[in-house]
């Protein structure tokens, strides 16, 4: 019998969608990101057909976990679809750039101290369970290192 | 370039009903719609039954088959919703354009209402069926968030200057001083406000970011030839083009470019098909939901380069009526009213006509362009007779 993912039962629905991939193997525990296994070009965020050479399926890769601060914001304020983050307030979200996996940009909230927060930084990840703070899926924090 | 488009349809009426509060209109988000629409008919001088193609843009839901029974409408014969957000705007007039010039119709209204009585909260109607999971799960929700995080790395890895960002914010306030219906005519925005004004997500402080209004707005587009009859002067639609370049799309912070707000081809295909260049423009109206946005546009458009931005983005260059180029003219998205941006239309037109509180003199070239950085954008060029 197949595992029960937390994501499924709590699925969001508004951008491509084509990423379960992403979030299966971020709820086991594995931060991969998916490649065209035809022409091995990244295809992030995950598309339902590769652009490049036309190929119909995907692949997930396990990548390593670490980047490089493209951007980040620093929230304020509690938004309407975000409120279980008020006790937060305020919290970064960094937006870090991986060149292992063809410079595509993977988002996450920052953990840590923030001394040194700045474009070009570099972040590793964590990986957290699903929890509600996260909608109920699992999810990918950036630490600077 | 050889444009069946240009000039060939022209901007003849404008409704809009007073901006309120949000959460706060009398009346219902149709009801409003129906009054914008009906308003902009008796300017132009135009029978509401004889409106024949509805067009409007992103979360609207006001849609041409909902009104029509109160419009008495003879026949639909045309009708559209433009993507995707308040990027669309300039697209849905150019829209409106195509379906006279095509001959699908002949009297076509554009418009937008937004009310929380029947749309629940703007920035949530906005924004409701397009973000992703990504997002969401990360603590980023609103369009405030996002374009924050654009417009931070156009601060810090581009070279914008912040202060950019705070001189567009305060033209928006000055020009909304001479508006009797501009919600922040009585707000004093000076540097040392903006300066210590709390954050909404960095580098956004409130004050660079649009309001969230109840009200409505509606032009009417007719052919060029129709528009000679009517009541007002036309506003001629020299180019209204719309689109997104390659390596974009619903990337969730993925775009490439990153930092654009988009226009950069947009604005060639504008000044090819209209035969312009910025430096004729007169007047721009210049979609700020958040100032950094606003002030990229002007940058794509060709106004000013990465070394002259802070000789053009002074106070001085930017106000009416002796400015290099006068923005903003109502108070913007950030100091008029914020209906998704659609106010911005009735005052380009406004400035062609004359008939603006802050009047740029001898306006035949009026720049109107749509929301920075949505997933599809679009821009528009409005001209006196003198320009076709």
């Amino acid at each position: 019998m197949s595992k029960e993912y937390s994501f499924r039962r709590n699925r969001i629905i508004g951008g491509i969608g084509a990423d379960d991939g992403f979030w299966e193997n971020l709820e086991d525990g594995t931060f991969a990101m998916c490649r065209c296994p035809d022409c091995k070009r990244w295809m992030w965020p995950a598309l339902w057909r590769c652009p490049h050479c036309g190929g119909w399926e995907q692949e997930w890769v396990p990548v390593e976990p670490t980047g490089t601060v493209y951007s980040w914001t620093r929230s304020w304020y509690a938004f309407d679809r975000t409120q279980q983050r008020a006790d937060e307030i305020p919290y970064v979200v960094v937006l870090a750039e991986l060149e292992q996996a063809g410079n595509a940009r993977v988002l996450g909230q920052l953990t840590g101290p923030e001394d040194g927060l700045r474009i070009g930084a570099r972040v590793e990840a964590t990986i957290q369970p699903p929890s509600d703070k996260t909608l109920g899926y699992p999810s990918l924090r950036w630490r600077l290192t | 370039m050889s444009s069946a488009l240009r000039g060939a349809t022209a901007i003849v009426g404008i409704g809009q009903t007073p901006y309120y509060k949000r959460g706060t209109a009398p009346e219902n988000e149709q009801k409003m719609c129906l009054r914008a629409i009906v308003g902009a008919c008796d300017d132009a001088g135009v029978d509401p039954a004889d409106i024949d193609g509805f067009v409007s843009y992103g979360s609207e839901m006001n849609a041409g088959q909902r009104l029509m029974p109160a419009l008495g409408t003879r026949e639909l014969r045309f009708g559209a919703l433009m993507w995707t957000h308040g990027g669309g705007i300039p697209g849905a007039v150019g829209l409106a354009a195509c379906a006279i010039v095509a001959g699908q119709a002949d009297i076509v209204v554009v418009y937008r209402a937004m009310a929380e009585n029947a749309g629940g909260r703007l920035r949530v109607a906005v924004a409701q069926s397009d973000t992703a999971a990504m997002h969401l799960v990360n603590g980023m929700d609103a369009p405030a968030q996002r374009l924050a995080m654009r417009t931070q790395r156009m601060l810090e890895a581009e070279g914008m200057p912040r202060e950019a960002m705070r001189t567009l914010a305060m033209v928006d306030y000055y020009h909304a001083k001479n508006n009797p219906n501009a919600m922040g005519r009585h707000i004093d925005l000076d540097e040392e406000t903006y300066e210590s004004s709390r954050w909404i997500s960095e580098p956004f402080r409130v004050f660079d970011c649009s309001r969230e209004n109840d009200a409505a707005a509606a032009v009417i587009v007719v052919s060029a030839e129709r528009a000679k009859d009517l009541r007002q002067k036309p506003a001629y639609i020299l180019s209204a083009p719309h689109g997104a370049p390659q390596g974009w799309g619903a990337l969730e912070e993925n775009l490439t470019p990153y930092t654009s707000a988009g226009m950069i081809g947009l604005a060639r295909r504008l000044w090819d098909e209209s035969g312009y260049g910025p430096q004729d423009v007169d007047v721009a109206q210049i979609y700020d939901h958040f100032t950094g946005l606003g002030v990229a546009a002007l940058k794509e458009h060709g106004f000013f380069t990465r070394e002259s931005v802070s000789e053009f983005m002074t106070f001085k260059n930017l106000i009416a009526p002796k400015g290099g180029l006068p923005l903003n003219t109502s108070g913007g998205n950030l100091a008029d009213g914020f209906i998704h941006g659609m106010g911005l239309v009735p005052e380009a037109v406004r400035q062609i006509r004359g008939q603006s509180v802050n009047q740029v003199p001898d306006v035949n070239l009026s720049l109107m362009t749509g929301g920075g950085s949505d997933m599809v954008v679009s821009t528009a060029l409005f001209g006196s007779e003198a320009t076709l």
